[in-house]
C-alpha cells in the first residue's frame, strides 16, 4: 500500500491507502476528521467542500494520490474555536437547522468572500448553488454570508 | 466509563445564547448518590450545582435541543447557562415515556410533561429551603437556580439544596405559572447546539467512531421485493482493507454487506461482489403504468371516509360542475446525511448508535433480532443530518445489527447516495378526483374528493383484518386534508380507495397531507375562476360563519383560518394585481390548510414564467401561521422557511419514477432540489394565539405546491394538475391547455 502525506490544517498526515482514495474518506476515516460531510459522492451536493491551496474543492472528488504538495483546510482548521466571521455570522443569524450541510456551505462562503469581498445576490446565488440544504436555509445563508462580508469589511 | 467511547457534542460560551451544552449520548453510570436530585426523568440536580436535562426527542433540524429545554427551564427557574443537556435513550428512567419523534408532535406531545417536570423539581427545591430555614413555602422564591428568602435575602443554589430537595414530598400538582410570567417561552432562543454544528464537531450518525469498528456498505436486490440467490466475493475479498462479506436478510431490501477498514474499501469491494438475484415478482413494476392503473382506479367507491348532506344529488342538480383529477408522484426523502447506523454486537448485550427518529423501534427491533431481553440493548441517539419521517423506520439499524453480528465487531453500516435514493422508502404517489357543484348564484355547494393512493405499507397499516371494516379510513381520520376539509359545503363527500403498488412506502415530511392538498386548494382555485371569483374571496365565503367544525375527534377553528387567509393576504400585497413585464408573465395564488386542528396556516406564492423560456421562478412565499402559544418565534419561522422549501422541492422538481422494479433517480443529479439559486425570499408572520401550543415541523409543507399551481394559472391561464410543475408542461399553449381534465359535466 503507498504512503501519501497529506498537509491537513497546518498538519503533515502520513497514511498508507490506495491512491483512488477520495481525500474525503481519507479525512473522515483515517484521520478522524468528521467535519467533512458524506451527502453524494459526485461533486454534486457540496457537503464536502474543504479548501485546497484557499479554493473550495469537492473532497470526494480529489484521490489521495492527487494532493502531494497541495494545502487543504477543513471545516476543523478553519478557526481554532469558532471565531472565523462567517462562523459567527452562522451562529448570529441563527443558520442551521440539522446543520448537515452547514460545513461546506461555510467553506465556500469563506473562499467566496475572500475572492470578492463584497459579494452580491448573484454571487452568492452562483457559488452556493453547488450546494444542498434540505432543511431550507438558504435565506439565513445568504443573511450570514452578508453579514460575515461586512463585518470584514470594517476590519 | 471508557471516556473514548463517550461522544460529546459541546460549544463554548461562544454560542450565541451564551450556553454551555454538553450533550452525552452515553447515559453515566450509576451517579445515584445521596446528593442528587432527581425528581423526575427529565431532571437532575448534583451538589456541585450542575443542572442536567435529558432531551426526549431526537434533534432532526426541528430545533428540540432549544425548544424543549425552554420549556423545563421556564418552570425550573434555571437559566442556560448553568444547565447541561443529554439525550434520553429507551429504556430505563424513560421507560413509558416516548421517545419517537414524529407527526410535528415534539411541542405538542412535551409541553404539559415538561412544564410539570420543571414546576416539580422547582417546588420541591423550594420546599426544603424552607424546611431548613423553617419559614413557608410561600415566602421563598426560585430563580436563576437559586431560592432566596424574599424578607431576609438569604439563599441556596439548587446544589445546595440537592440533597434536601431529594428527601421532599413529589407533590401531584406543582403550580405551572401563568403564561404571562414566561420569561423564556415565548422569547427568541437561537440554537443551543449552533457551535458545534459550524465547527465541524457536532457528531452525527455517520460521524460515530468507537474503538475497533469496521465500516461496512452493501448491494442490495436491484429490483423490489427480489431475493438474494447466491453470491460471489473472491473478488471483493481481494480488494486491500476488505474483511468479511456477509449476506443481510433483515432490512427493506435483501443483499450482500462488504465490510471493510474503512468506508472506501467496503465500497470498492461492493463494486467487485458478484452476485446473483432472484429478481422476483416486481421485475417489470413501472411507475407510469401505475399511475395510469390508479386514475383508472377513480372510478371505484373505495371507502367513505366523511358523508356531509348528499353530495351525489347535489352535483347531479347542481347548475355548474366541474371536476378534475391530480397527481402527485413518488417521492424520496434525500436527507443529506444518508442512512447509517453504527452496531455493536456483544454476546451478551448491543449497543447502537444511530441517527433515529425512533429508538424504541431500533431498540425491541434488535432484541428480537438477537434474542435479547430489551434492557441488554442500548439505543444512543446521535444529530440527524435531516429527518423527514425517513428515519422512523429502523431498517438500516437492523442491517447494522446483522453486520455486526456477523463480524464480532462494531460495525458502521453506510448508505450510499443511490443507496439512499433508490432502496428505502418513499411517499406513495398518489391520484385526487374531485368534482365539485356550484348554485346558479355561482355560490359552491357540493364537494366530492375521491383520493386514491397507497397505504403506508412500512409501518403495516391498516392490516387486512383491518380493511374488513367499511370505517377503518374514517375512523382513523383519513385521508388528512380531504377527512378534515375545513370548508363549509352543505354537501361534501370523501373517499379513499387504496390501490397499493410494490414500493415501500411511509411518512414524508406532512405524511398524508400533501396530495389531498395540493388538489383541494388548486380545485377550489378552479371553482372560484369558473365563476369568476376571486380565490382568496370564494375561500373566506366558504369558511363563513367561522364556526368550529367538528369532524372525528378534531375541532377545527374556521375563524383561525379566516384570520391567517387575510393577514398572507394582506403582506403579499394580494389586492395589488402584479404587472406583467415584457419578458415575463406574473402572478400570485394563495392557498390553505389546517394541520391536525391545531395549525392553521395560509400562504401566497408570487411567480413568474419566462413569457418564451416558459422557465418557472418562485420569487417570494407569504407566509401566516397561527399555531397557537409559540414557543420560539425564531425556531417557528425556521420550519416555515424549511417547510416551504420542502415543498418548493417537490412542486418544482421532486418525482422517483419506478422502471423494471427499480427507482430511476439515484442522486441529487436527476432528482433535484431547490438550491440557492431557486430559494425564494420567504417571509413569516405569526398570527397570535393563545390557544395550547400546536406543532409545526410539517405544516408549512402542504399549501405550496398549490398556492404555487394557482399562482402560475394567475400568470399563465395554465392549470398544472400533475407535479412536479416543470417548464415543459408550460409550453403547450394556454387555449389548448386543459381540455381534457376538465370538463362542464352539465353544460347548462
Amino acid at each position: 500500500m503507498p504512503t501519501f502525506v497529506l498537509a491537513i490544517n497546518g498538519h503533515q498526515h502520513r497514511i498508507d491507502t490506495a491512491p483512488d482514495m477520495p481525500l474525503l474518506w481519507a479525512l473522515r476515516d483515517l484521520l478522524g476528521l468528521t467535519g467533512t460531510k458524506y451527502g453524494c459522492g459526485m461533486g454534486v451536493c457540496g457537503a464536502c467542500t474543504i479548501h485546497e491551496d484557499g479554493d473550495p474543492v469537492r473532497s470526494c472528488q480529489i484521490p489521495v494520490a492527487n494532493t502531494a504538495g497541495k494545502k487543504y483546510i477543513t471545516i476543523e482548521g478553519l478557526s481554532a474555536n469558532g471565531t472565523h466571521p462567517c462562523q459567527k455570522a452562522w451562529l448570529e443569524e441563527d443558520v442551521s437547522q440539522c446543520g448537515y450541510c452547514q460545513a461546506g456551505m461555510i467553506m465556500e462562503a469563506v473562499a467566496l468572500i475572500r475572492r470578492k469581498p463584497n459579494p452580491s445576490d448573484e454571487d452568492i446565488d452562483a457559488d452556493l448553488a453547488d450546494h444542498i440544504c434540505r432543511c431550507g436555509t438558504y435565506q439565513r445563508i445568504r443573511r450570514a454570508i452578508q453579514r460575515a462580508a461586512h463585518e470584514g469589511s470594517k476590519a | 466509563m471508557n471516556s473514548t467511547r463517550r461522544i460529546f457534542l459541546q460549544t463554548s460560551a461562544l454560542a450565541a445564547t451564551g450556553l454551555v451544552i454538553g450533550i452525552e449520548l452515553r447515559r453515566p453510570a450509576s451517579s445515584d448518590k445521596a446528593s442528587v436530585f432527581r425528581p423526575n426523568a427529565y431532571i437532575s440536580i448534583t451538589h456541585d450545582n450542575i443542572v442536567r436535562l435529558w432531551l426526549t426527542r431526537s434533534e432532526m433540524g426541528q430545533g428540540v435541543r432549544t425548544t424543549l429545554p425552554m420549556m423545563l427551564l421556564e418552570e425550573l427557574e434555571a437559566d442556560w447557562s448553568q444547565v447541561q443537556f443529554e439525550q434520553a435513550m429507551p429504556g430505563g428512567q424513560f421507560n413509558g415515556i416516548r421517545l419517537r419523534t414524529s407527526g410535528s408532535g415534539s411541542t405538542v406531545g412535551t409541553y404539559d410533561a415538561l412544564r410539570k417536570a420543571g414546576a416539580t423539581a422547582r417546588e420541591m427545591l423550594i420546599a426544603a429551603a424552607a424546611e431548613k430555614w423553617q419559614v413557608g413555602a410561600s415566602t421563598c422564591r426560585a430563580r436563576a437556580a437559586t431560592v432566596t428568602h424574599l424578607s431576609t435575602g438569604r439563599h441556596f443554589t439548587y446544589g445546595e439544596l440537592a440533597s434536601a430537595a431529594a428527601r421532599q414530598k413529589v407533590p401531584d400538582n406543582p403550580p405551572l405559572k401563568n403564561p404571562k410570567d414566561f420569561r423564556i417561552i415565548g422569547t427568541r432562543v437561537k440554537r443551543t447546539d449552533g457551535l458545534g454544528i459550524v465547527t465541524g464537531h457536532a457528531t452525527y450518525g455517520l460521524d460515530v467512531r468507537v474503538p475497533g469498528m469496521l465500516f461496512a456498505v452493501m448491494e442490495r436486490c436491484p429490483s423490489l421485493g427480489g431475493k438474494l440467490v447466491s453470491f460471489d466475493a473472491t473478488k471483493a475479498l481481494a480488494v486491500p482493507g476488505v474483511r468479511q462479506v456477509v449476506p443481510i436478510k433483515s432490512g427493506i431490501a435483501t443483499g450482500v454487506a462488504v465490510v471493510a477498514d474503512h468506508t472506501w474499501a467496503a465500497m470498492k469491494g461492493r463494486e467487485a461482489l458478484h452476485v446473483e438475484w432472484d429478481l422476483g415478482p416486481n421485475q417489470h413494476f413501472d411507475s407510469e403504468a401505475f399511475l395510469k392503473e390508479m386514475e383508472a382506479a377513480t372510478s371505484r367507491d373505495g371507502y367513505f371516509v366523511r358523508n356531509d348532506g348528499d353530495a351525489i344529488k347535489a352535483l347531479g342538480t347542481a347548475a355548474k360542475t366541474l371536476e378534475a383529477t391530480y397527481e402527485f408522484p413518488f417521492q424520496a426523502h434525500a436527507p443529506v446525511e444518508t442512512m447509517n447506523c453504527v452496531a455493536d454486537v456483544r454476546h451478551d448485550s448491543c449497543e447502537i448508535w444511530a441517527p433515529t427518529q425512533c429508538p424504541e423501534v431500533a431498540q425491541e427491533e434488535t432484541a428480537k433480532t438477537l434474542g435479547l431481553p430489551l434492557d441488554s440493548v442500548k439505543v444512543h441517539i446521535t444529530l440527524l443530518g435531516g429527518g423527514f419521517g425517513r428515519r422512523l423506520i429502523a431498517d438500516y439499524v437492523s442491517e447494522a445489527v446483522e453486520v455486526s453480528r456477523a463480524a464480532g465487531k462494531p460495525v458502521q453500516m453506510v448508505w450510499t447516495r443511490p443507496d439512499d435514493m433508490r432502496c428505502g422508502f418513499f411517499h406513495p404517489c398518489d391520484i385526487q378526483h374531485i368534482s365539485g357543484g356550484l348554485d346558479a348564484s355561482g355560490r359552491p355547494i357540493a364537494w366530492r374528493q375521491k383520493s386514491v393512493g397507497s397505504d403506508l405499507s412500512v409501518v403495516n397499516f391498516p392490516s387486512e383484518e383491518d380493511k374488513k371494516s367499511p370505517r377503518i379510513y374514517s375512523d382513523n381520520e383519513l385521508p388528512w386534508g380531504s377527512f378534515d376539509n375545513p370548508y363549509n359545503f352543505a354537501h361534501l363527500k370523501a373517499n379513499f380507495v387504496p390501490l397499493n403498488s410494490p414500493v415501500p412506502t411511509g411518512p414524508w415530511r406532512a405524511v398524508f397531507y400533501p396530495p389531498p392538498v395540493f388538489a383541494r386548494e388548486s380545485f377550489l382555485d378552479e371553482m372560484a375562476h369558473a365563476v369568476g371569483q376571486d380565490p382568496l374571496e370564494f375561500r373566506l365565503r366558504l369558511l363563513q360563519p367561522g364556526d368550529v367544525l367538528k369532524i372525528g375527534s378534531q375541532e377545527i377553528d374556521r375563524s383561525r383560518l379566516i384570520r391567517v387567509l387575510q393577514v398572507a393576504a394582506e403582506k403579499s400585497g394580494w389586492q395589488r394585481p402584479l404587472a406583467h413585464t415584457n419578458d415575463r408573465l406574473l402572478g400570485r395564488g394563495i392557498a390553505c390548510n389546517v394541520y391536525a386542528a391545531d395549525c392553521y396556516i395560509a400562504q401566497v406564492a408570487e411567480v413568474s414564467i419566462g413569457r418564451k423560456s416558459h422557465d418557472i421562478r418562485v420569487h417570494r412565499i407569504v407566509c401566516a401561521a397561527d399555531c397557537g402559544l409559540v414557543i420560539n418565534p425564531g425556531g417557528l419561522e425556521g420550519q416555515a422557511e424549511s417547510g416551504i422549501t420542502w415543498g418548493l422541492s417537490a412542486t418544482l422538481h421532486g418525482r422517483i419514477d419506478f422502471k423494471n422494479g427499480a427507482a430511476v433517480q439515484s442522486s441529487f443529479t436527476d432528482f433535484e432540489v431547490i438550491r440557492m439559486d431557486e430559494a425564494p425570499a420567504i417571509e413569516t408572520y405569526i398570527v397570535a394565539s393563545d390557544h395550547s401550543p400546536g406543532g409545526f415541523g410539517e405544516t408549512a409543507v402542504p399549501p405550496v405546491a398549490p398556492a404555487v399551481a394557482n399562482a402560475i394559472f394567475a400568470a399563465t391561464g395554465k392549470r398544472i394538475r400533475r407535479l412536479p410543475i416543470t417548464s415543459d408542461k408550460l409550453k403547450v399553449p394556454a387555449s389548448e391547455f386543459p381540455v381534457h381534465t376538465r370538463r362542464w359535466l352539465i353544460p347548462q
